[in-house]
């Protein structure tokens, strides 16, 4: 019996003209459900198309992606992929409200309570009661992403897809919103994938840190983050094993693009600190 | 106001150039009293013209004499009877060709294959001017409503469908993405998604398109015609009855700005969040 979400030695390789770019290359990944898992790697290392292939937006090239026993080849009802790019990825014309009901019109979803009170409930959920009725433009960054992420709840998902989700928000409102999401997960029991390319974020919310190598990518390391869950904004921050863990992440992600100071540079400028 | 000013001639000027070219300091020029004022201006010199005999002709006749022929026509229904055949023609061919125009372009925009083998006949008739297609089509539809509809339509659908192609074309990736993550069949995709997006560009066509039917109705009618608003300025011409020639010409006048008038009243509303979306930006 394999895992609930598995990644079977996917590979992808674009052709753009004569030249071919082998952009990822036989990544495996085996996630339980429930678990929470950041995919960590330099910018341009095809986080996001490993992330796209997962959520049967691209195929792979080689190798295959199974979602509870079956072949993902399209986007699986049970799976919803967050977009980086939330403010373009809510309808402008739809106001917050009719943008979460979405997901319910799509599924043909309306049995039971009423789609307006249940798409209320969703948005009450990401702190954006007051504003189903305005339209996206009419919202912060910050409450963009909540509605985008109402939305996706709307769809009643098992697995959440979530490509750089806030990397685009203020530093406040970042932190804001990934106690939120862990909120969220913990409370639906959701199954989340989360790329990022920030090492704080991912040891502070991951149960397991996959880092990928740069192009093409495979995954370098898998790190289990053993920080006592709830976890708290701060304090989980201060812990020593949060830096510890950080540390090692961080250290990998730096030496991967620069080779770190040879023994004798270090020496060097030991010296000239001792001179100056 | 400026944005007022620049929605009369159907372009919101939401760049604000105009305004930072043309900054008036008299707040009273940048309301819309002045552009009604210039032509009040124009029609009390035509008037002044004729009357005083500034400009002697025949075929010259006082606006205000114009005016009343208007009047009577419109009441006897000389004038009316013709209107309301233009416009049911028109608005037929308008109403046709739009529609036609959205559907293909939707299709040509989403369809890879059907745009290599359609755009080519699109791009070779569209050049064509319409004057010339309505002798030899006269010979399969006949002088009457089928050939008038039929030309409207034919002149309509061409800005409209470059329009909603471009603006099929134009949408963000991560719009068709959004709807495929949540499942949505191709066909959802297109009606919900697709096209709400491309509706800005569509409606573009749209105007485009409304004034090109009224000028396509009117030249049909001169052209084939035994009814109609154009029929009856050619017979007035003819007759020389000159006041009653400026009447039928001030009708279409009215007509095309109140059309463009309700058109952009109707675009505003369905397009609340686009305009407000771009002032915001």
């Amino acid at each position: 019996m394999s895992a609930f979400l598995s990644v079977d030695a996917i590979s992808k390789t674009f052709t753009v003209g004569k030249q071919t770019l082998s952009a990822l290359g036989r990544i495996s990944i085996e996630i339980e459900r429930t678990e929470f898992v950041a995919v960590l790697g330099p910018s341009g290392c095809g986080k996001s198309t490993l992330l796209q292939i997962i959520a049967g937006l691209i195929p792979p090239t080689s190798g295959r992606v199974m979602l509870d026993g079956k072949a993902v080849t399209a986007p699986p009802r049970d799976m919803v992929y967050l977009f980086q790019q939330y403010n373009k990825s809510l309808f402008p014309w739809r106001t917050v409200l009719d943008n979460v009901a979405f997901p319910l019109e799509i599924q043909g979803n309306s049995s039971g309570r009423s789609v307006r009170q249940r798409c209320l409930e969703y948005i009450a959920m990401v702190g954006l009661s007051g504003s189903e009725d305005q339209y996206p433009w009419q919202l912060s960054g910050g409450m963009q992403q909540r509605a985008a992420i109402a939305r996706a709840l709307a769809a009643e998902p098992s697995v959440l897809l979530m490509d750089e989700p806030f990397s685009a928000v203020d530093a406040l409102t970042k932190l804001e919103l990934q106690t939120l999401l862990l909120d969220i997960w913990a409370k639906h029991r959701l199954t989340v994938v989360l790329v990022t390319h920030d090492v704080d974020e991912a040891v502070f919310m991951a149960d397991r840190v996959a880092m990928l190598s740069a192009r093409p990518s495979t995954i370098a390391s898998v790190t289990d983050i053993a920080l006592p869950r709830p976890r708290d904004t701060i304090a989980t921050r201060e812990s020593a094993s949060f830096l510890s863990l950080r540390h090692g992440l961080l250290d990998t992600l730096l030496k991967k693009d620069r080779p770190g100071p040879t023994p004798d540079e270090v020496r060097v400028t030991m010296d000239g600190a001792a001179h100056g | 106001m400026a944005v007022e000013v620049g929605r009369l001639l159907s372009v919101p000027d939401t760049v604000g150039t105009a305004r930072w070219f043309g900054r008036l300091r008299f707040p009273i020029l940048r309301t819309r009293v002045t552009g009604f004022a210039l032509v009040v201006a124009l029609l009390l010199l035509w008037e002044c013209s004729a009357r005083l005999g500034w400009m002697v002709s025949q075929n010259w006749p006082p606006f205000s004499l114009v005016l009343t022929a208007t009047w009577r026509g419109l009441w006897s229904g000389e004038l009316a009877a013709p209107l309301a055949a233009s416009m049911a023609r028109m608005v037929s061919g308008y109403l046709i060709g739009s529609s036609c125009g959205i559907v293909l372009g939707l299709l040509l925009g989403t369809v890879r294959v059907l745009d290599r083998f359609v755009t080519p006949l699109i791009e070779a008739l569209r050049p064509l001017p319409l004057p010339a297609l309505v002798p030899p089509l006269i010979l399969f539809l006949g002088l009457d409503d089928a050939l008038k509809i039929f030309v409207v339509a034919f002149a309509v659908v061409f800005p409209v469908v470059v329009s909603t192609v471009g603006g099929v074309r134009d949408i963000d990736e991560v719009l068709i993405g959004t709807a495929r993550t949540f499942g949505a069949s191709r066909a959802r995709t297109l009606l919900r998604v697709v096209l709400p997006a491309a509706m800005p560009s569509i409606c573009a066509g749209l105007r485009i398109s409304l004034s090109l039917a009224l000028v396509t109705t009117v030249v049909a009618e001169m052209i084939a015609g035994s009814s109609g608003i154009g029929y009856t300025i050619l017979q007035a011409q003819y007759g020389l009855r000159p006041e009653e020639m400026y009447a039928a010409v001030l009708c279409i006048a009215v007509v095309g700005y109140l059309l463009n008038m309700g058109f952009v009243l109707l675009e505003r509303r369905i397009l609340r969040w686009h305009q407000r979306a771009d002032a915001d930006v």
